[in-house]
């Protein structure tokens, strides 16, 4: 019998590394709903966040430095990636995800060669624990909670209710649409890349001061992010956070009340389910005509 | 095809109404081995109504995407002095060359009020031009909220020109207006027409319906396999007996 305390557990639990996921999976899927393309880079791109922490904190930079490094030097990589090449072949999807996992070996081998395969432990951000209903959970995680629903909160004003965020919408909608009124594209999927980089960089922090970094940490949340986006509808940003909160509480409550090791399990079970009953996934793309 | 056509009564050649904002010269656009532009020349001066009419697959809106910078080509389309070609197509639209194209091309999950919105992004004024464009079409004020998607095919079209109008054009290409619109729609999309040249826009009208494209326009360019092979004012092409058996029904 399952008591109260293992399902409150599973629930915040579930709902603190959930909201995690989202914020992984929104800037795996703005990329493809805006510029049509798959960055099969994004699962390193949350590695080099986790290292950049790991660097800035190995010179001493501490706390402030680890986050900052985290996020800009991402979004740095992410923009240089799509203007140095992912904007020379965007016509050509395919070639696109294969420049882009071509990437992601280059910058995991780089790993490889500076810090071996050893998992680095990142400078912790925040110390300490909380309880809610008899539970006792890592200060962290609750930052991971607040820090993620902040930023999917700022993208959603930003996307509705600013110029930049309307013209993002516009190209996702139609880009020839979008260049008849004067809007380019190439300027908004550059947005649109660092926008992606910085959220992964953001979760690699969080991740690798949760667990610990290592090169291969990212492929694991390329898997989840592509689970997560097709389960939602790909494209779709609020298909990303149900997909997200579906794939997060499933992998939680399998770890819990069954066995750890099926922990990824989870969302392949999920991707496979969907895939047979809602091929288009939850919300479909529901910018796209 | 011209050597064809009948008797030319109507001469191919090129004349302006006023100073030229759109100068086409020998004009050559392909797909692959498919020549969908062959040499064509057109002057279109500021204020004018230009039309260019002809059958299906005649090269009109291959024409009108060259003239907005979405196709290459070979010749000369030269914008307000300045070469198309040299400018992408965002540019041009800052520089006031709209085109409302034959798809349309809106945004189809927002509604009307952020389709029009978003045609000032780089040019025009919202609240004078809102006005304009809800005196214009009423029905778009009457359905602001509505995502354009759900709206009819006429009501669409009137969306795709209310968001062009919205950017303050100075040369407005109009591909295929009128196309698959009920007779009802086409007198809103005709008044529309008239009220937007009151307003001194220079228009492009790429227009497959002769009629309709004769009741607008000051001069008129029939372009047949990619080639112009008439020019003339809409009352010299009435006399052509070969507009008249070919697209007047006699």
């Amino acid at each position: 019998m399952v008591n109260l305390s293992v399902i409150s557990t599973i629930i915040v639990q579930a709902a603190m590394i959930s909201a995690l996921y989202a914020l992984i999976a929104i800037g795996f899927t703005l990329i493809f709903g805006v510029g049509g393309v798959l960055n099969l880079a994004h699962g390193a791109t949350i590695t080099m966040g986790a290292f950049s922490a790991y660097y800035a904190g190995q010179f001493g930079l501490g706390v402030p430095g680890a986050v900052l490094a985290s996020v800009t030097i991402p979004a740095l990589f992410a923009g240089v990636l799509y203007l140095g090449m992912v904007k020379r072949l965007e016509d050509e999807p395919i070639m696109v995800m294969i420049t882009t996992l071509v990437v992601s070996v280059v910058i995991e081998q780089a790993i490889v060669v500076f810090e071996g395969t050893t998992s680095r432990a990142l400078p912790p951000l925040i110390q300490g624990q909380f309880s809610i209903a008899g539970s006792t959970f890592q200060n962290l995680l609750g930052a991971m909670f607040v820090v993620s629903w902040l930023l999917i909160g700022l993208l959603f004003l930003f996307v509705n209710y600013t110029k930049t965020g309307k013209g993002i919408l516009a190209v996702s909608m139609s880009h020839k649409g979008a260049s008849l009124v004067g809007i380019k594209s190439s300027r908004i999927n550059l947005i649109t890349w660092i926008i992606a980089g910085a959220f992964a960089g953001i979760a690699g922090l969080f991740l690798g001061s949760w667990l610990t970094a290592d090169f291969a940490m990212g492929q694991a949340q390329l898997v989840l992010s592509f689970s997560i986006v097709v389960v939602g509808g790909i494209g779709s940003i609020r298909g990303s956070v149900i997909g997200a909160y579906l794939i997060g509480f499933l992998e939680i409550a399998t770890t819990n009340l069954v066995s750890s090791s099926l922990q990824g399990l989870a969302p392949l079970v999920v991707l496979v389910v969907v895939l047979l009953v809602k091929p288009e996934g939850l919300f479909g793309r529901e910018f796209t005509e | 095809m011209s050597s064809d056509a009948g008797s030319p009564e109507a001469a191919v050649g090129s004349q302006t109404g006023g100073d030229s904002i759109l100068s086409i010269g020998d004009v050559h656009v392909s797909y692959g081995k498919v020549q969908a532009l062959n040499g064509v020349d057109l002057e279109i001066g500021t204020g004018e109504l230009i039309s260019v009419i002809g059958p299906n697959g005649a090269g009109k809106s291959t024409l009108a995407n060259s003239i907005s910078g979405f196709l290459p080509y070979d010749g000369s389309i030269s914008y307000q002095g300045d070469e198309v070609s040299e400018n992408d197509p965002e540019t041009l639209v800052e520089r006031g060359l709209i085109q409302c194209t034959e798809k349309r091309d809106l945004f189809g999950f927002m509604s009307v009020e952020d389709n029009l919105d978003l045609g000032t992004y780089v040019r025009g004024d919202y609240e004078e031009r809102l006005e304009f464009v809800y005196d214009l079409f009423p029905t778009l004020e009457e359905r602001k909220d509505q995502h354009a998607h759900t709206m009819s095919g006429g009501e669409q079209q009137m969306l795709a020109i209310g968001r062009a109008l919205m950017s303050d054009p100075e040369l407005l290409v109009l591909d295929e207006p009128t196309l698959g619109l009920a007779p009802v729609i086409l007198d809103d999309i005709s008044e529309g027409i008239d009220r937007i040249q009151e307003e001194g826009v220079t228009i492009l009208l790429c227009e497959q319906n002769v009629t309709f494209a004769m009741n607008h326009a000051d001069r008129i360019n029939l372009l047949e396999n990619g080639e112009v092979v008439r020019q003339g004012s809409p009352e010299e092409l009435r006399d052509d007996d070969y507009i008249r058996e070919s697209y007047l029904g006699g």
